[in-house]
């Protein structure tokens, strides 16, 4: 909301210049925005806890009286003469009591319409708002001088009296603009005996509306609910100034100080004559005490204030104390509890010249979760064997959904937004790939490797049904790299990190799952010794040279928590044998190994394979050379003994993979 | 030993193990042990000495000879080993290939380190997707109320199956109730994690970006023991003394609720472009947390008190890396990932 600094100085009479005021504002009040010429800016949002009274000249005037220690001069106390003892023609039925706490009105005739003095206009304009008429304009003055929002009906226009009532299905109205809006129960309005004559504390009536031939007014100053009008200006998709204010609970207090500064003004601007204001009231706004506790305050601050000054900013704020009870002024009905009275205390105390002070705490170890742990460990070890980190976003498309073979990680259906920001952002992503598969073409015109990574969360949705929403949310590392035989390299680093992180034991079979985005027999699923899936990882379909994995990281912290144990160290050397093979190019190096492991040798401590070898001489045959080491935890092994081994293994060989041993 | 051929042995043990290749330590072989060579006309002269002087003189040429031959078969296989051209030690190294780490993950990390260092525990970052619950109603945000329009906030299409609304968290504070309701205080804990905003991007919004959420509660924790953390804080992460501001405003989690300014991490205070010849920057919004915080998860607001605030990773990273544009953060080009 946009002030006027000529007004605030009208109030708050002092010697403070409007550089002074804007930057003593935002030490002791809220953010404000020096806007040049007479015009200045508060957000709302920055004082909507003190919007009764901040979001209005007065407001804001009460704060600069109470920074720079001025006369604060208040427009609303000043006498108004009636010039009938009676309140005129008019009833007020309020059928809305939770909606409507407080409805009141006066009947004014003798109303000259014309234009506005030249200082009431100026004062309009500062605040971003265009001079109609002098009846319309001491409305709109009002409520950014008080802050309470007004409403003038031409009374001729008005039949019976005035009903708070809901819309009903099928009413419409036309308000001051020119606009049509379908009304419903969710609405409350203003109506007459016949019709809605404005939307309440939204907007009026073009019928009603007040013009030049205007001799007679129903002046309407009255307090509705906040959630209510908040609803109804939602629903109608139509924010005014008045909706606004009502929507941060203006008190109902502020109902009496708007209408009488409006009458006053209709009296000295519009020779208007004043019937007296009917005021419906029923329940009172209670009055707030809070115990002046200065220990809590001083708590809350953290330093020793003296209770005479903590006394005296609240008594140039408007409060009341007697007896150690602090009474709320009824327009700040922000204030509740004696945490905002320790906030009023604060920021006249000047925060600016709070001590630092360190706290007292008992020592306790910092310690960081499991989770946090174990993907700083996968970032160091990754980064370190060359493997660069990307961030991407958590959204995709729903082309992006069906690409990964994401039901390796247990999620069913995807989760869509209601409001997405585009059709390329639409779901939450259910795998890490799709984003990984395009840096790494993206990167490719820049690098002729690609080594990336990724960890972040991917998103499901488990109930297959109609019903409601189960979210499955997983943390994954996904690893991506662009390289010839990029994909041996990273089924390599996966052994490498998986040792790294404490695991002894894990497997790598195939991962039959039709996808769109592996070559369906060049990937592989990544298990742990329980045969849980904890990932994948294989060949890109859209190059031979790319390879991603995934990996769920929940599962695998897990895991390491379980499995860390120390095995003693062999004290007797270990003898290697190399084999090698010729078999038929359909067997898989996988296959091999589990012969080897089928022909159960003893003291085998591991079996690596050290030459893959296809070539045309070999005709649809390729040569494979392991390396088998040898290792007893008991006695130093014996050349007889290691021979007695090899040959259960070549035997199998021979007799299950049809080997030619070479 | 006799006088001259011990003069001849020393001047000849100097040139051995002096001489610099081969071809030198052939000449010296020649000059002393060839046929005409010093050591053999020594030998050779024996025959003209006396029986006393050969028993004296012989032993010695003779060890002379011996001991010579050894030391040139000694230098000659030490000159054999010496390589003719020696390794250039001023080449450059070979370029050991390393990945690199992504900017926000280094300054979250430093921000972890920092928390830590001063008896914080890191608490890991929980659900993206929030319940309105504990992303507005449990933090003083309520329905239909004004204050949720400061979080633009992306919906899920479906409700959970109780039919709560579901979202993107807006912020880390859901954590706040999430770790309320399971700890007793007194205790300190950050919590880092991404976080969501429905609007249109530019150079400094991003529609996901980090938070670190630092929350601290105990019996009278306050505003001045907040200052003190979030000066310490500043200052180590960008390793300069910094000094902080605290401003009124308003975050319905908190009361008194703070916006908090910092000494320019640039300029130290004096003014730049930077913070516009402020001396200032703007770097979090902070407070006490509210009483009906308290009351959400469970405490008793009477009991306990404590301070909150939220830092933003990217926002951190900009400054200190001097990166112009948040959007970069998040398009996976190593070309600018690998400048860290």
């Amino acid at each position: 909301m946009k002030y006027s600094y000529s007004l605030i100085k009208k109030i708050a009479p002092g010697k403070y210049t409007k550089e002074e005021l804007v930057k003593a504002l935002n030490t002791y009040s809220f953010e404000a925005v020096d806007f040049g010429g007479d015009v200045f800016e508060v957000a709302n949002t920055s004082i909507a806890h003190r919007f009764s009274s901040g979001a209005s000249h007065l407001g804001v005037a009460r704060e600069a009286a109470a920074i720079f220690d001025t006369k604060y001069i208040d427009p609303t106390l000043k006498r108004l003469n009636f010039d009938y003892k009676d309140k005129g023609i008019f009833k007020v039925n309020i059928k809305e009591k939770v909606l409507c706490p407080r409805y009141s009105a006066t009947y004014v005739t003798d109303v000259k319409v014309g234009p506005s003095p030249e200082w009431l206009k100026d004062v309009l304009e500062a605040c971003g708002l265009r001079s109609i008429n002098n009846v319309v304009d001491i409305m709109n003055y009002v409520m950014l001088e008080v802050g309470q929002p007004l409403h003038a009906f031409d009374a001729d226009k008005v039949k019976g009296g005035i009903i708070v009532r809901r819309g009903k299905n099928g009413e419409e109205i036309e308000t001051i603009d020119g606009n049509k809006f379908k009304l419903s129960e969710d609405i409350l309005v203003i109506a007459d005996e016949d019709k809605p004559l404005a939307i309440a504390g939204i907007k009026g009536g073009k019928y009603s509306e007040v013009s030049l031939k205007t001799t007679r007014l129903l002046v309407e100053s009255a307090n509705f609910d906040g959630v209510g009008i908040y609803k109804s200006a939602q629903k109608l998709n139509l924010r005014t100034d008045a909706s606004v204010s009502f929507s941060h609970d203006l008190s109902p207090e502020l109902v009496e100080f708007g209408m009488k500064r409006a009458l006053v003004l209709l009296k000295e601007l519009c020779d208007a004559k004043i019937y007296k204001t009917e005021d419906i009231y029923p329940k009172k706004q209670p009055k707030t005490v809070i115990k002046f506790d200065l220990e809590k305050i001083e708590r809350i601050i953290g330093i020793k204030i003296k209770k005479a000054e903590a006394q005296k900013i609240l008594l140039k704020l408007g409060f009341t104390i007697s007896r150690n009870m602090i009474s709320v002024p009824p327009l700040r009905n922000d204030i509740e509890i004696i945490e905002d009275i320790a906030e009023e205390v604060a920021r006249f105390k000047n925060l600016n010249e709070l001590p630092a002070i360190a706290p007292k705490i008992s020592m306790s170890a910092g310690v960081e979760e499991d989770l946090v742990i174990i993907k700083e460990k996968i970032r160091k070890y990754l980064s370190a064997v060359g493997y660069s980190e990307v961030y991407n976003y958590s959204f995709v498309s729903e082309e992006k959904l069906e690409l990964a073979p994401h039901e390796v990680f247990g999620i069913k259906n995807p989760i869509k937004l209601a409001n997405p920001l585009s059709v390329d952002f639409a779901y939450l992503r259910n795998s890490l790939a799709p984003y990984l598969e395009k840096n790494l073409n993206d990167n490719l015109r820049f690098f002729d490797q690609v080594r990336l990574f990724e960890i972040g969360k991917i998103f499901g949705n488990d109930s297959a049904d109609e019903g409601g929403l189960k979210v499955s949310e997983k943390t994954i590392l996904g690893i991506g790299i662009y390289n010839k035989d990029g994909f041996l390299e990273i089924k390599g680093v996966i052994d490498g990190l998986l040792a790294s992180l404490g695991l002894v034991d894990w497997f790598m079979p195939d991962l039959n799952l039709e996808n769109n985005l592996l070559e369906s027999q060049e990937a592989l699923r990544i298990e742990l010794g329980d045969h849980s899936v904890v990932g994948y990882l294989g060949i890109l379909k859209s190059g031979k040279n790319g390879a991603v994995l995934e990996l769920d990281l929940e599962k695998i912290s897990k895991a390491v928590m379980e499995e860390k144990e120390y095995e003693p160290l062999s004290k007797f050397p270990s003898v290697d044998r190399d084999v090698s093979v010729l078999v038929s190019s359909r067997i898989k190096v996988g296959d091999v190994l589990e012969i080897i492991q089928k022909a159960d040798p003893e003291h085998v401590n591991d079996v690596d394979l050290m030459d893959f070898y296809e070539d045309d001489k070999f005709g649809d045959k390729k040569s494979l050379t392991f390396r088998i080491v040898f290792q007893a935890d008991d006695h130093t092994l014996t050349d007889a003994e290691v021979d007695r081994e090899m040959e259960k293994i070549v035997k199998f060989l021979k007799d299950e993979a049809e080997a030619e041993i070479r | 030993m006799d006088k001259k051929i011990q003069e001849l042995k020393n001047k000849a043990v100097l040139e051995i193990t002096g001489s610099f290749d081969l071809k030198s330590l052939e000449d010296l072989k020649v000059k002393y042990l060839g046929r005409k060579g010093e050591v053999t006309q020594i030998l050779r002269s024996l025959a003209d000495l006396s029986i006393e002087q050969k028993k004296v003189i012989g032993p010695q040429a003779q060890a002379l000879r011996k001991e010579l031959e050894e030391l040139i078969d000694k230098r000659s296989a030490e000159l054999k080993n010496k390589k003719t051209r020696s390794f250039d030690v001023t080449r450059p190294g070979k370029k050991i290939k390393t990945g690199h780490l992504h900017p926000l993950t280094l300054v979250e990390k430093e921000i972890i380190d920092i928390f830590k260092s001063m008896s914080f525990s890191v608490v890991d970052s929980g659900p993206e997707i929030e319940t309105e619950y504990y992303n507005f109603d449990a933090l003083n945000i309520p329905k239909n109320h004004p204050a949720r329009e400061m979080h633009d906030t992306f919906w899920l299409e479906k409700n959970s199956a109780k039919n709560n609304k579901m979202l993107l968290r807006t912020h880390t504070s859901p954590m706040q109730i999430r770790y309320m309701e399971k700890h007793k205080p007194p205790f300190q804990i950050i919590v880092p994690g991404k976080v969501f905003r429905y609007e249109a991007t530019d150079a400094s919004h991003e529609i996901n970006f980090h938070q670190v959420e630092c929350l601290m509660v105990g019996r009278d924790i306050s505003l001045a023991n907040l200052k003190y953390t979030v000066e310490q804080f500043y200052s180590r992460v960008f390793m300069r003394k910094l000094n902080a501001r605290l401003r009124p405003s308003y975050f319905p989690f908190v009361e008194p609720g703070l916006e908090i300014d910092i000494q320019c991490v640039k300029c130290g205070g004096r003014g730049c472009n930077i913070c516009k010849e402020s001396g200032w920057l703007e770097v979090t919004g902070a407070g006490m947390v509210h009483p009906n915080v308290f009351k959400s998860a469970g405490y008793d607001p009477k009991e306990y008190q404590g301070f909150a605030f939220g830092a933003g990773v990217e926002r951190i990273a900009m400054l200190k890396y001097n990166i112009p544009d948040i959007r970069m953060f998040y398009n996976g080009d190593l070309r600018f990932i690998n400048q860290f």
